[in-house]
């Protein structure tokens, strides 16, 4: 009985019944050419200086670079054609929106560009804006739109009049709308930091801290993957965490060090995370591990690639101190066990007039607690930490695995004072089941760079933070969560909202269309009109054509 | 697309019957009642050929690309029930052939014109996007109008007791072509893979051709006595 009564349905929409009349008078949306998920240029504000795109909302129609009117368009470039000087033509246009269009796949894309648009990147930031920067990825669609759009864009100017008349009839013309609000602060944002700790043998124990920022920055954050910067860190940090909690299990290699280890957010907002852990952990706290005896903080950005490594210091290690120590280590090590890597030291005074700091270990230079930052980029400016270009491929395994070993030799070298005790250099401690598990490192790269890890989508639900904790507390002691809320009046980082979009591309014909329109169809009832009038004619015509057929009956 | 594009499918679709009604002297018979009259024997015979369809006929399960020709064949053959209903109307209606058939075809043209064009027109022709659609949509109901009115002549010139022996064929030929129209052009369209401007073309063609033939016929039969 429903399956006729589903029918009936079928049909009455099939032949429009007037009951149907009630249900189409309610949709009333048109259904777009093309709908494609946009992804909005980043928009923060920094210690009172604003970055990025001010607006969401657009609702114009598109041109490509090509065109000679591009105010209140919808510029369309794709990545291959992009330059700063058509962006910067756009915005001085005043545009009404700039959608950037990115290939699905990275790797088709030759290097030259990519490299030369990681470069852009914070230029495109560093210009305040408040035309919406919408970054969007292309499939069949949505370039097909673009090569219609600058078919017409680049044939405005040019033609004549019967042309032109022609085009209008013929071409087609796109509406680009998002559907929705102005983007606007998020209220009340907090950025969460995990620490967990490794308790060595006996009392009064100096500590060595680890860090690692875990989330991700580029120029569009539902775009960035941070896989390089920071997925190489986190991941060797939870290696780190599994490798020497298992030696702690173990009475005679419990050793005589604490452990700290500390995944802090905010990182790219000029390290937030840590920068509240401290005030908190020195300031606020009696008792903390930061403030007893620590013999040094180590902290891990950008290590999954190349044969370089860097150990950038804020003052050069004095002798005989444990900082001292860790640079000796670290360099027997590469020398003995990996000849082919590349170690140097990087010295770099902390310039507090800066608008942000470079690395993480100037948090803790600041208040003076010895720190380095261990990375295979020599400068801290490097685009590759802040590109939405980072992604897994941007990660070589063997050398991120290299790399944990280096770290994991030295840390063991430095807390069981092997130098001392006259070990050589050549001894491997890692091997075997200890080593170092490249399936445990890919899988976690794969895990952290699978979804977007910025700062403003990560809150202190997300799914990111539970499993960072869940894998922790698997290894660690005490893993506890540490909460950065923005203050109130004098804000040190504001988020805002509206980053992710449905961009809705509808076909439109101009206005003259129209008239072109109703001028035809007003010809052609007027030609009906006189049809109908002398429709006698042909009636008496065919008469004429019949009757004498009749009278030869 | 807007109000104005919607204004412009709108006039196409509609004027031709404002014009056909005012000139043909429908007006001048008060025949605006009979034409509602007639349009509402068209809803009826509409819905008792769902309710038939939807009773007798299972859904087709095929794949898409196959064209069910022996269903569809079936289902155009229960369209006859709108010579039925044609024939319903002009038998009620008292007067001249040229006027029964003239108020049978508009009532009826004019009520699927409002039942099955009206919305469509409404919702999409007045969206943001544009579609050539609808353009084509307000042509076909011109096309539909030529065609009720030639399938309303066919009708009543079935029904005559005086039509001579030898015009009994052709006129079934053509009442079977007017039934069938629909499902022609629809084996048309997936056999030769029409596109919907040159399916118009096709259907206007038809159509014309149909509608002289029973104009023809129609004139010999009225001015043969």
């Amino acid at each position: 009985m429903f399956e006729e009564a589903s029918e009936v349905l079928e049909n009455m929409l099939k032949w429009s019944l007037p009951l149907s009349l009630v249900l189409f008078l309610v949709l009333l949306r048109a259904e777009a050419a093309h709908e494609f998920s946009v992804y909005r240029m980043q928009q923060y504000d920094l210690q009172g200086q604003t970055y990025g795109s001010r607006n969401a909302i657009l609702n114009t129609e598109a041109r490509t670079v090509e065109a000679e009117v591009l105010s209140r368009r919808c510029v369309m470039m794709r990545l291959a054609d992009f330059s700063y000087e058509k962006y910067q033509k756009a915005l001085q246009q005043s545009a009404g929106a700039v959608v950037i269009i990115l290939p699905q796949n990275m790797s088709t894309m030759p290097q030259d560009i990519v490299q030369q648009f990681m470069e852009l990147e914070p230029e495109l930031l560093a210009t305040e804006t408040i035309v919406p920067v919408y970054f969007a990825l292309e499939d069949e669609e949505l370039l097909s739109i673009y090569t219609q759009t600058q078919i017409s864009s680049s044939s405005q100017g040019s033609s004549s009049a019967a042309e032109v008349l022609l085009h209008t009839a013929t071409a087609n013309g796109f509406q680009m709308v998002t559907s929705g609000a102005q983007s606007k602060a998020v209220s009340d944002w907090a950025i969460t930091s995990l620490e967990g700790r490794l308790t060595g043998a006996g009392e009064d124990l100096p500590t060595i801290v680890l860090v690692a920022h875990y989330d991700s920055f580029g120029v569009a954050p539902w775009l960035s993957y941070g896989a390089d910067s920071n997925g190489s860190g986190v991941a060797i940090l939870l290696e780190l965490a599994r490798l020497f909690s298992r030696l702690y299990s173990y009475k005679r290699s419990h050793a005589g060090y604490n452990l700290l280890f500390f995944l802090s957010g905010g990182g790219k907002f000029n390290y937030q995370g840590t920068k509240r852990w401290l005030e908190d952990n020195l300031d606020h706290t009696d008792s903390s591990l930061l403030q007893d005896n620590v013999a040094f903080v180590l902290c891990l950005d950008t290590l999954g690639n190349s044969d370089n490594l860097y150990l950038h210091v804020s003052k050069p290690p004095k002798e005989g101190s444990p900082q001292h120590i860790l640079l000796k280590e670290l360099e027997t090590v590469v020398a003995h066990q990996h000849p082919e890597l590349k170690f140097s030291m990087v010295h770099k005074k902390i310039n507090l007039a800066d608008d942000t700091l470079a690395w993480e270990h100037e948090r803790f230079g600041i208040r003076r607690l010895p720190a380095f930052t261990l990375s295979h980029l020599e400068s801290h400016r490097s685009p590759a930490r802040h590109s939405i270009m980072d992604k897994r491929p941007h990660v070589d395994l063997t050398k991120l695995s290299r790399n944990t070993k280096v770290i994991a030799e030295t840390l063991a070298r430095v807390i069981y004072n092997l130098t001392e005790k006259g070990v050589s250099g050549d001894l491997e401690i890692f091997t075997e089941q200890m080593q170092v598990q490249e399936d445990q490192l890919a899988s976690l790269l794969d895990w952290l760079t699978a979804q977007p890890r910025a700062a403003q989508l990560l809150d202190k639900d997300s799914s990111i933070v539970h499993t960072l904790e869940y894998y922790l507390n698997h290894y660690l002691k005490d893993v506890k969560r540490h909460l950065v809320r923005a203050d109130k009046r004098d804000p040190e980082f504001v988020f805002y909202d509206q980053l992710k979009q449905t961009m809705n591309a509808y076909r439109v014909k101009p206005a003259i269309f129209d008239l072109l329109l109703a001028f035809c169809i007003a010809s052609y009832l007027g030609v009906l009109y006189l049809a109908i009038q002398n429709f006698g004619l042909l009636y008496s015509f065919l008469r004429r054509v019949t009757s004498p057929r009749v009278k030869q009956h | 697309m807007t109000l104005f594009h919607f204004g412009n499918c709108f006039s196409l679709a509609y004027f031709p019957y404002f014009i056909a009604y005012k000139c043909s002297g429908l007006s001048e018979y008060n025949a605006f009642w009979r034409c509602v009259q007639a349009g509402a024997t068209y809803l009826f015979v509409q819905l008792c050929k769902m309710l038939f369809l939807a009773t007798f006929f299972p859904t087709w399960e095929g794949g898409v690309g196959v064209y069910d020709f022996v269903g569809e064949f079936m289902k155009a053959t229960v369209d006859m029930a709108d010579l039925l209903g044609l024939h319903l109307v002009m038998s009620r209606n008292a007067g001249k052939g040229e006027y029964k058939i003239m108020v049978a075809a508009m009532g009826w043209a004019t009520a699927e014109l409002i039942m099955s064009r009206c919305i469509p027109l409404w919702v999409g022709a007045r969206g943001i996007e544009f579609d050539w659609k609808y353009i084509q949509m307000s042509f076909d109901s011109n096309i539909s109008l030529v065609h009720y009115i030639a399938m309303a002549a066919v009708v009543w010139m079935f029904t005559r007791y005086d039509l001579p022996k030898s015009f009994r064929l052709p006129v079934t030929i053509l009442l079977g072509l007017c039934v069938y129209k629909g499902f022609l052009m629809e084996l048309f369209v997936h056999v030769f893979l029409l596109g919907s401007w040159t399916a118009l073309l096709v259907k206007a063609v038809l159509t014309g051709a149909i509608s002289l033939c029973s104009l023809f016929l129609f004139v010999t039969l009225v001015h043969s006595n």
